[in-house]
């Protein structure tokens, strides 16, 4: 589903990733942790050609995103994207952010992509507030509405970057939830999360990230019970 | 002669003058918001061939005085560009127009692309992530966030083209000001003519405030 080969990427002269490569398989969860700086969130937006990458391959469903004749709004209406700090459209009712990209980018009737986003309304929980406007919910409201809003273009992939990092402890939950729920149901996910508990019930494998490198990878029971790496282990002391 | 006889004999060559100034403000006003748009999607392009371009605009409109932009269009590229009689017999109109609207929207080229980059970055990435190009993007998802804060300072700038429009009387054209100095030519009534001109300038520019006052509340309720 993605293969990402031997992607560096610098900032001017600092250089935040290191030779990664990795492999995402289809329904596959894949839990990203490591400490701030150590070029997670980079990473994950990579894969969406948010940030170019300076060197490798980045290849998701068949198509080399790194190329430079690939069209990146094709790659990305296919992978979707939940930010940390929501980012949904200030100035758009819930109803019209989910909306606006079946109805734009697919060009979806209003019709079917209302019944839509009334259903991924429904699933998140926030079937009421469909005609409310993002400041008017909370925390956690609003990345549940960003979580359907990306789901609203039947993505093939999901990117979480860091989904609950901004939110009130007791908010932490619900948008937790969604999350295992949409894992449950076979989506293929990167999560780039400090929330441990979450990889470990839901993720297929653990990645710990650090200075640029994935470190150590394995499943999380391995990963959490027994690390190899003492600088793993130093980590996971700190924040379990 | 009475303070009212005076005015009011001189009123419908004064209105005939407001008109016309309405008319280049408005003209003025659509150009250079035009001109401002495109000229700050320039600047803010990621092809610096386009970013050179929108600089090298505004530097140049916004660092030269209005009036000498005016006479230049008016007087001295018709020596090098047959430009007056290609609009033959209304270059003057033309000329003015244009040098008004080429000034104003180097200015508006600032206000629009201050009002652009003060949408949160985070809006462009999750329009990008959904899909969205860059045109869709710009449309849909920045621009709109990007006008209502761009209400007040672009209502600042129409008010300042029809009050720079005044200047248009150097080269004849005659609208409210140039009206004001053809009817002093006459009746000397100095006092009494130039108050009924700004009395009629404030009433012009009262009534876009309270429009774009209006505009403002609308957009808070139905925009957010």
């Amino acid at each position: 589903m993605i293969s990402v080969k031997n992607i560096s990427k610098h900032f001017g002269r600092h250089q935040v990733l290191k030779d990664i490569s990795l492999e995402i398989a289809p329904r596959e969860v894949v839990v990203i942790i490591g400490p701030s700086g150590s070029g997670k969130s980079t990473f994950l937006r990579c894969l969406n050609g948010l940030e170019v990458v300076t060197e490798g391959r980045i290849v998701i469903n068949g198509v080399e995103i790194t190329h430079s004749k690939t069209n990146l709004s094709l790659v990305r209406k296919e992978v979707g994207m939940v930010f940390q700090r929501f980012n949904l459209f200030q100035h758009l009712s819930v109803m019209e952010n989910i909306t606006i990209g079946p109805r734009q980018v697919l060009k979806m009737s209003k019709v079917e992509a209302e019944q839509r986003a009334q259903a991924l309304l429904e699933k998140v929980g926030l079937k009421e507030k469909a005609y409310s406007y993002p400041d008017q919910l909370s925390g956690g409201q609003q990345q549940r509405v960003a979580i359907a809003r990306a789901l609203a273009m039947n993505p093939i992939v999901m990117l979480f970057d860091e989904p609950t990092s901004a939110l009130d402890p007791e908010m932490v939950g619900e948008v937790l939830a969604v999350m295992k729920d949409l894992a449950r149901e076979g989506m293929t996910m990167a999560v780039v999360t400090h929330e441990m508990g979450f990889a470990r019930e839901v993720g297929d494998r653990v990645l710990f990230m650090d200075e640029g490198c994935i470190l150590e990878e394995g499943a999380p029971g391995q990963l959490f019970n027994n690390p190899r790496e003492e600088r793993t282990r130093l980590f996971l002391s700190k924040i379990l | 002669m009475s303070f009212y006889a005076i005015v009011s004999a001189a009123m419908p060559q004064l209105l005939y003058g407001a008109r016309l100034t309405i008319l280049f403000s408005i003209a003025a006003i659509i150009m250079a918001t035009i001109l401002g748009l495109i000229f700050a999607l320039f600047k803010l392009s990621p092809f610096s061939v386009l970013r050179k371009i929108g600089e090298v605009y505004v530097h140049i409109f916004r660092g030269l005085p209005l009036l000498v932009e005016i006479f230049y269009i008016y007087f001295a590229l018709p020596m090098v560009l047959p430009m007056h009689k290609w609009f033959d017999p209304y270059f003057a109109p033309v000329a003015g127009a244009i040098a008004l609207a080429l000034n104003e929207g180097a200015y508006i080229t600032e206000i629009v692309r201050a009002g652009i980059l003060s949408v949160d970055r985070g809006q462009t990435e999750a329009a990008l992530s959904i899909g969205m190009n860059g045109f869709q993007t710009m449309r849909f998802i920045v621009l709109p966030q990007a006008f209502k804060r761009m209400i007040p300072p672009l209502v600042n700038q129409f008010i300042q083209t029809i009050k720079d429009t005044s200047l248009l009387s150097a080269i004849s054209l005659s609208e409210l000001t140039r009206q004001g100095q053809i009817v002093i030519s006459t009746t000397f009534a100095s006092l009494q003519i130039w108050t009924a001109v700004a009395v009629i300038y404030l009433a012009v520019i009262l009534s876009l405030t309270a429009l774009s006052s209006y505009m403002e509340r609308r957009f808070q309720i139905d925009q957010r």
